[in-house]
């Protein structure tokens, strides 16, 4: 029946397709109205915000640009301290994820699988759990105190706290998500390596690497989004307000006695913008690497 | 070039506890510049047997030696040897030129220019000179082969090991690789072993075949003799498409009885039988022949059940009679016409019989050569 309709193009109209649209459009609508009503707020002044329902666009004269700005100032040390957090620890993660999972996929020797399952425990250990013992850990290391011939890095204590413990949690998701895609690798091709003449090391170097391309986008894009996402571990590492990141930023646009929604909003916008520049750098190989092919 | 010795080898894997002998106490000798062809069923050891030639397994017992040095524990990089995979196993991110030099950069101190030029030659001679800046996705099925290959003779190793490297081409380029890789070997004189399932490529590519089943050597021998001359029931068997035709017999007096036939022997072959009772009784196809009338004792009277023709010949698979469940295959002149459901007489020539001892399978006497001597054509 349908097809015969969907064929007959020039009678009658495909009431099927309608209906799939129609539902379709709902669910958008439903899915991006909180968006739209965000994006509308931060575009509004505060008389004309009280004045009106949240998804309305501004009215001509309720419209400002104002709250971008001060959201933008008051978030531009936290973002960049965010960017000199995420970076490396992103990179990290995923560099020692990809070793790991190298030398538990691809290598052979007793008592792997012991390994694994720690690796997987990771994954489960949630963050609340290990707030206490993280910073009797950090206390007990005394990191700045090592660090205080560097003044450069003494400074930045907090981040660099922050970075490492990113890292480690980081690094159990991304040896397991390399290592699903290291398992789809030829073992004849490892073996032929050998024959080859190269060391374990160099199959990593030669071979493995530049085949990871499309897992490691989908491990940054991932780390990269926790990690800049993350305020618990933030709250409790960071002391100094200097080395604030963006989500500590972004809660204190939160006033104290008047509620600025135009500017809350503006600044989760603005805070929200760097995971979405690297998902669309990295979002074709993001797509190869979820697909599975290498 | 090399001589390699495979001494008493033995693979147990530890399966959860329980041992796997997958090779069997293995002993082969390569001579120097040999092609020889190892062949088996699948899961008889041959795979294994090459792997642990090449390092990457490792020998639980027994000795491999290269040109007199033991290599049991030598890793894959400093034993010598090339090896090509059923799956080429090419690196996909480097194109034919890096695929083929990642061996001598890794292995070898040469320096780029000499490597860039030896691989230049090698490509040229596997006529693959054109495609070297390619990567493997954008080469056929054939043509990676000829990478794969070309990655294994471009190290001028001691000695090749292939695993089945045709059988992912189609049949036509097939047979078209096999003579080609036949001349190649010659020419290099590479000592080579081979591992197949096909019994084609074991007849026609090997100086040698070795015949393995479930772990054992069966027989090493040249193609010839492996097929005239059988060491047991399962070389027998496994050499010559079609295969073989078996009937279980029991000696008595002066001939074999079966189930549905018997067969007189004369007094030379009761000799060669010893004090066996319980015997198989081989014919291969082509020595069945189909008579028009009974007029001997080895002649029986049968109901042809299915015919294949080939165009140079057919296959005809007989039954002694109509609702029988024994069938036996004939292969007959390609020009002479057999229907399903006809009767025809089929003769057991004395000297075409091959027999084997019903216990333990091995050849108590196989087919007289005098005729073949005859036939072959002088070189």
């Amino acid at each position: 029946m349908s097809s015969q309709t969907a064929n007959d193009s020039t009678s009658g109209i495909d009431f099927q397709r309608i209906g799939l649209y129609a539902v379709l459009v709902v669910m958008a609508a439903f899915y991006l109205s909180p968006l739209e009503s965000g994006l509308m707020t931060a575009f509004k002044s505060q008389e004309a915000f009280i004045g009106s329902t949240p998804f309305v666009p501004p009215p001509p004269s309720g419209f400002t640009v104002e709250p971008w700005f001060e959201a933008w100032s008051r978030l531009q040390l936290g973002v960049f301290n965010s960017l000199l957090l995420a970076i490396p620890a992103t990179a990290l993660s995923a560099i020692f994820g990809s070793l790991a999972a190298y030398g538990l996929t691809n290598v052979d020797w007793r008592g792997q699988v012991a390994v694994i399952m720690l690796f997987v425990a990771g994954i489960f250990v949630p963050y609340q759990s290990v707030l206490v013992p993280l910073t009797q850990f950090w206390t007990m290391v005394g990191l700045e105190d090592i660090l205080a011939g560097v003044p450069l890095l003494a400074e930045r204590t907090g981040l660099l706290e922050l970075i490492i413990t990113h890292t480690a949690y980081g690094i159990p998701i991304c040896t397991i998500l390399f290592r699903s895609y290291y398992a789809t690798i030829d073992p004849e091709m490892l073996e032929a390596a050998r024959l080859d003449g190269a060391t374990v090391a160099r199959i990593y170097w030669k071979i493995i690497l530049p085949l990871s391309v499309p897992i490691f986008a989908v491990t940054l894009i991932y780390q990269f989004t926790q990690i800049w996402n993350d305020l618990l571990f933030a709250l409790v590492l960071l002391t100094s307000p200097e080395n604030q990141v963006v989500t500590l930023s972004l809660n204190q646009l939160q006033g104290s006695m008047v509620q600025q929604y135009n500017l809350q909003m503006a600044g989760a916008f603005v805070a929200a913008l760097p995971t979405l520049v690297v998902y669309v750098l990295f979002g074709e190989q993001f797509a190869e690497g979820v697909a599975g092919e290498s | 070039m090399a001589q390699l010795i495979l001494d008493h080898v033995t693979k147990v894997f530890d399966d959860n506890g329980s041992d796997i002998v997958a090779v069997d106490d293995v002993n082969i000798d390569l001579e120097d510049g040999e092609f020889l062809v190892l062949v088996g069923p699948s899961g008889c050891g041959k795979s294994t047997t090459l792997r642990m030639v090449a390092g990457l397994e490792t020998v639980t017992s027994g000795e491999i030696r290269l040109d007199d040095r033991v290599i049991n524990d030598a890793s894959p990089r400093d034993r010598d040897i090339a090896m090509v995979f059923q799956s080429y196993a090419l690196y996909p991110h480097m194109t034919v030129r890096e695929n083929m030099s990642f061996g001598l950069e890794e292995s070898t101190d040469l320096d780029g220019d000499t490597i860039s030029t030896k691989v230049t030659e090698t490509a040229e001679m596997l006529n693959i000179g054109e495609l070297v800046d390619r990567k493997p996705r954008e080469l056929s099925g054939g043509q990676r082969q000829r990478v794969a290959l070309g990655r294994a003779i471009v190290r001028d190793p001691e000695v090749f090991l292939m695993d089945e490297p045709l059988s992912n081409l189609d049949a036509k380029l097939r047979s078209g690789m096999r003579t080609e890789l036949q001349r190649l070997q010659e020419d290099l004189g590479v000592t080579t072993m081979y591992v197949t399932h096909d019994q084609t490529e074991a007849m026609t590519m090997g100086d040698r075949i070795a015949i393995l089943n479930d772990g054992r050597l069966q027989q090493v021998a040249t193609p010839l003799e492996a097929y005239h001359q059988p060491a047991n029931q399962f070389v027998a068997g496994f050499i010559g498409d079609p295969s073989m035709n078996f009937f279980e017999m029991e000696m008595q007096g002066d001939r074999l009885v079966g189930q549905e036939f018997a067969y007189p022997l004369s007094q030379q072959t009761r000799e060669s039988l010893g004090d066996a009772v319980r015997v198989v009784l081989g014919v291969r196809p082509e020595d069945i022949e189909l008579v028009s009338e009974a007029s001997g004792d080895h002649d029986y009277e049968t109901v042809v059940d299915v015919v294949e023709p080939m165009g140079n010949e057919n296959n005809v698979y007989l039954n002694f009679t109509a609702d029988s469940d024994t069938t036996f295959v004939a292969t007959i002149g390609g020009m002479r016409s057999v229907e399903a459901g006809q009767p025809a007489v089929a003769r057991f020539p004395e000297s075409a019989i091959h027999l084997f001892d019903a216990e333990t399978g091995e050849a108590l006497k196989n087919r007289s050569l005098d005729e073949l001597e005859n036939a072959e054509p002088r070189l």
